[in-house]
């Protein structure tokens, strides 16, 4: 892009002004406990932004999508033959498979130096951290919204492994980042007021993938000096 | 196990729908439904108290570190290795108590996440199944269970009361099939005859003015940020009418005066409206040891401090009252419970495959698949994925064109590439064909078809492919030298008619023309799609052969020969291409010709060969991937129309309207210049005369089989142009040509 084409309103943003943005976005979490909090790797000074969401479905649903005994009369054998050496202290009690209906969204915020905007990375598992595939998350997603949500950013979703962590993770492509962004930076301009870009972004991208951004970051937040 | 019993007794269950999860607590006959309603029966025996026992909740991230732990660090060593898990007492209703262990739990003295409370645990991770099989589960209860214990006697545990939530991991990872095997104990140490209720569980709400409660919060805010943390997992509490106080575990003697009545607070991560989490079960037994000399009466808020929509709330808190019995003399260590149950119910391990997330080939096939729905998902709902994934491939050739067209077909996500070829690799190739290196080229080179499959599982494990290093036996070049050479070309034949009847599309890709008729003739025979691909100098030609009407015989063309060029080479006769030619729109897909159809010459005879493509040997080098990509891509554009091979040929005209599929036209040829970097889309009708697809050779194959086709391979080309008719034809119009003639099987 050339420089004389870009827009006042920069759909990017440096690192730097990235960390600004979410410290002033945690300490809004923190004041309603929405649960953010940032994750510094060990040893580096690097870093992302961190939310996981547990969602309680219908057992049956998982079971069916996933296969949770997966292995299940390997497991059988493997109990049977170690079940002798631990007391069953509750012998004659009802199975309590229901306990897997609960799936957890892992949401991190990071910041791409190449295409210097933030970068949404999620995923989502079973309680003993059997991850879901794309389909199984599509699918839990409400059919109201699928028509909406291949029409957007949806669409622009791979697996890429986690630049920090090196596991693979679900992505929103930035590609399309700029798309969404500069009408509302160019709004925000028109009306002289100086918004963070992290809680624009995210109420956009956010959604799209389960992620919920109460209002209130909106109002409550600002943006850095 | 008879602190419950008496219990079971006095509830009565009353309503059991809309089930969220049961909980199993250590007693028997536990099962109850969060959401129904629980009363207790008072003119019954006391009721005891039950725990909501803990459920242990990895993240994905637990075992892909546990996984470089082992790779890296672990090795085949066994000894135990100190973890840390958390837990929470902010949930909504609904979500199971929770201990969570995250990818960093291996940092045992690493930052816990805020308003969390730490636990200490013990990692096993056993270097064998067997070994996780066979590990003593009682022993390694009973050890962190004196422990537990040990801490309590001597005190430790008021200092630091994390101890009270120690918990054991036992694992197995097979590293091999990214299994992992895992069992989870948090020990709680039990009170022979259970802890009996003296005042019912209810909420805090009920319990305490607006006032109380909130000097509790603000209490239990101004001691976490004294004590330098956000979340206490044990205090103390006292309470007037208006205000309530707090302060550590340790100093209880100085907080309470009158030890008779004391309340204490546990950090409690369960949820439900009766009963506790499993955290507070140690801390009894650390008040009853310490104190339950004195102790007449202890009142127990389970802590639960809650924030939704920015609204917080410890309201929902519980608090009774219990007895304890007097334990400050006892000095054994007492019965201690603690595995987890797995998902059955059953006390047993629990296992995750995490070979789809792990396997890198796996992950490999998940990403592919994924880009591709990526591209369906934005040409929802028509682009129809599976049929190009799920299509058979057989490659004949596996040069330039041959190497190009699979890599095409890999981003297509097409799975099963099947190579023929008999050439081996040489210095030259790897420059200009994909699947090879320079390596391969050493000791007389690698065959062509076998280093290909090599070379596409390396780029991609997940694909099913296959190689045949064999020749292809053409016309006009005898087979009948000897009778091994004749055997040696039936075997051949059979085996081409085999591969060809097993794979869904045919792609024609080698460097001789002659080379293509037999499996035109078996494919057409067959009904199977032929994608062609020929390369020029700088021109080349791709298409698809028209595909026969199943079962049917074919109609009289009447059309001698199409409007477009016979053959690749610029320089040939018949290039009298003429792009728009309306002439021949709208020809069905049964109705077009072959490769062959525009020839007024058999193929065969290579001395006298009169077509270019062999000269032509030496291409542009850009015009291989270009001709190589766009055979894939008419394949795919093919079988996205409804009548695939059967479909309307789109032409040059029809660039302007409608497209017949999701992905645009389905042209019968494209035919490029690479010189004028232009592509034209003739169509061209099957020829009635034509050498390789026309009524008669197939009936004379389908009839005489290899008898036929061996005649074929033995005679020079005039055979062929006699049995179709092309001699007649050449002598009624004076063709200037001088043909070697034959009587032999003229019609
Ligand atoms: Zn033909």
């Amino acid at each position: 892009m050339m420089a004389g084409e870009r827009s006042p309103a920069s759909c990017y943003l440096d690192e730097r002004t990235f960390r600004l943005c979410c410290r002033l976005f945690l300490q809004h979490s923190e004041t309603i406990q929405d649960g953010w909090s940032w994750e510094q790797i060990k040893g580096t000074d690097e870093g992302f932004m961190k939310k996981t969401v547990l969602l309680p479905v219908k057992s049956s649903v998982l079971h069916k999508q996933h296969g949770c005994f997966m292995q299940a009369e390997n497991m059988d054998l493997l109990t049977d033959d170690i079940q002798a050496n631990v007391e069953d202290e509750t012998a004659g009690v009802q199975a309590v498979c229901e306990i897997h209906a609960v799936l957890r969204y892992e949401y991190h915020v990071l910041y791409s130096c190449s295409y210097q905007i933030p970068v949404l990375y999620f995923r989502a598992s079973t309680l003993d951290g059997n991850p879901l595939s794309l389909e199984e998350v599509w699918s839990n997603v409400h059919p109201n919204y699928r028509q909406r949500l291949q029409q957007g950013p949806w669409d622009t979703l791979t697996q890429q492994e986690h630049p920090l962590l090196g596991q693979p993770f679900f992505m929103l492509h930035p590609c399309r980042t700029e798309e969404f962004m500069k009408p509302a930076l160019d709004l925000a301009q028109a009306e002289n007021k100086r918004v963070n870009y992290i809680v624009s972004w995210l109420s956009v991208v956010g959604p799209v993938v389960g992620l919920d951004v109460p209002l209130s970051y909106c109002t409550e937040v600002s943006a850095p000096d | 196990m008879t602190e419950l019993d008496s219990a079971n007794r006095s509830w009565t269950l009353i309503s059991a729908e809309t089930e969220t999860w049961r909980l199993a607590s250590d007693g028997k006959k536990c099962v109850k439904n969060q959401t129904s309603v629980l009363m207790a029966a008072e003119s019954t025996a006391a009721p005891k108290l039950q725990f909501s026992p803990f459920f242990s909740a990895l993240e994905a991230g637990f075992w892909h570190q546990l996984t470089q732990k082992k790779l890296n660090d672990y090795h085949l060593d066994e000894s135990p290795k100190n973890i840390k898990g958390y837990y929470y007492n902010g949930d909504p209703d609904g979500l199971p108590t929770r201990l969570t262990l995250e990818f960093s739990a291996f940092d045992a003295d690493g930052p816990t996440p805020a308003r969390c409370c730490p636990a200490p645990g013990t990692l096993y991770n056993t270097n064998t199944l067997e070994a996780f099989k066979t590990t003593d589960k009682k022993a390694l209860l009973d050890k962190a269970a004196d422990e537990i214990w040990s801490a309590i006697q001597s005190g430790a545990a008021l200092d630091d009361s994390s101890i009270l939530n120690k918990f054991i991991l036992l694992t197995f990872a097979d590293l091999k099939k990214y299994h992992f095997y895992y069992w989870f104990c948090f020990p709680a140490l039990c009170f022979l005859e259970g802890v009996q209720l003296v005042q019912e569980p209810r909420s805090l709400e009920k319990s305490f003015s607006d006032t109380q409660i909130s000097s509790l919060t603000a209490a239990y805010d101004s001691l976490c940020s004294s004590s330098g943390t956000t979340a206490l997992p044990h205090f103390l509490m006292k309470y007037t009418d208006d205000s309530v106080e707090v302060a550590p575990l340790k100093d209880l003697n100085a907080f309470f005066p009158d030890l008779k009545k004391i309340a204490v607070c546990v950090y409690d991560p369960c949820t439900l409206p009766q009963h506790p989490g499993w955290p507070l079960r140690n801390l009894l037994f650390l008040i009853a040891k310490t104190w339950g000399s004195q102790l007449d009466v202890l009142e127990v808020l389970c802590f639960r401090d809650r924030t939704l929509q920015g609204s917080r709330s410890v309201r929902h808190s519980i608090i009774f009252r219990v007895k304890l019995p007097d334990l400050s003399v006892s000095a054994v260590c007492p019965k201690s419970v603690g595995w987890e149950k797995n998902p059955k119910g059953a006390m047993g391990p629990r296992s995750v495959n995490l070979s789809e997330c792990m396997d890198p080939k796996r992950l490999a096939e998940s990403s592919v698949d994924l880009n591709l729905k990526l591209m369906r998902w934005r040409l929802v709902p028509s682009l129809d994925l599976d049929k190009v994934v799920s299509t058979k491939c057989l490659l004949l050739g596996a040069g330039t064109l041959g190497c190009n067209v699979a890599r095409t077909l890999m981003g297509w996500g097409v799975r099963h590439i099947t190579f023929v070829d008999n050439a081996k690799i040489s210095y030259s190739n790897p420059v200009r064909q994909p699947l090879y290196e320079f390596e391969d080229c050493l000791s007389g080179g690698k065959a062509k078809a076998l280093a290909a499959v090599d070379r596409l599982q390396k780029i991609f494990p997940g694909v099913n492919a296959e190689g045949h290093n064999m020749s292809i036996p053409m016309p006009g070049h005898p087979v009948s030298f000897s009778e091994s050479t004749t055997a040696q070309a039936r075997h051949d034949v059979e085996q081409l008619e085999k591969l060809i009847s097993e794979h869904d599309v045919v792609f024609l890709l080698m460097d001789t023309r002659e080379s293509r008729w037999l499996p035109t003739v078996i494919a057409a025979s067959q009904r199977k799609l032929i994608v062609n691909a020929a390369l020029g100098f700088d021109t080349f030609v791709v298409m698809r052969h028209g595909l026969k009407k199943a079962k049917e015989p074919q109609s009289e063309e009447s059309s001698p020969m199409s409007a477009s060029s016979s053959s690749s080479c610029s320089s040939t006769p018949a290039s009298t291409v003429t792009p728009g030619a309306s002439l021949f729109s709208n020809i069905p897909g049964h109705r077009l010709g072959c490769y062959f159809c525009n020839d007024v010459v058999a193929p065969g005879d290579s001395t006298r060969d009169r077509t270019l493509d062999q000269q032509c040997t030496v291409s542009r080098p850009g015009l291989a991937m270009i001709a190589g990509a766009l055979a894939v891509e008419l394949m795919v554009s093919v079988l996205q129309h409804p009548e695939g091979g059967y479909a309307v040929a789109s032409s040059s005209d029809d660039r302007m309207n409608e497209p017949p599929t999701s992905l645009g036209l389905v042209p019968h040829q494209i035919r490029g210049f690479l010189a004028r970097f232009d592509n034209v889309l003739p169509a061209s009708l099957a020829f009635d005369k034509c050498t390789a697809c026309s009524q008669v050779v197939l009936e004379n194959y389908e009839r005489e089989g290899f008898q036929f086709l061996a005649k074929v391979f033995n005679s020079s080309h005039s055979f062929l142009e006699d049995l179709t008719g092309l001699t007649l034809l050449h002598q009624e119009t004076q063709a200037a040509e001088i043909w070697d003639m034959s009587d032999d099987d003229s019609i």
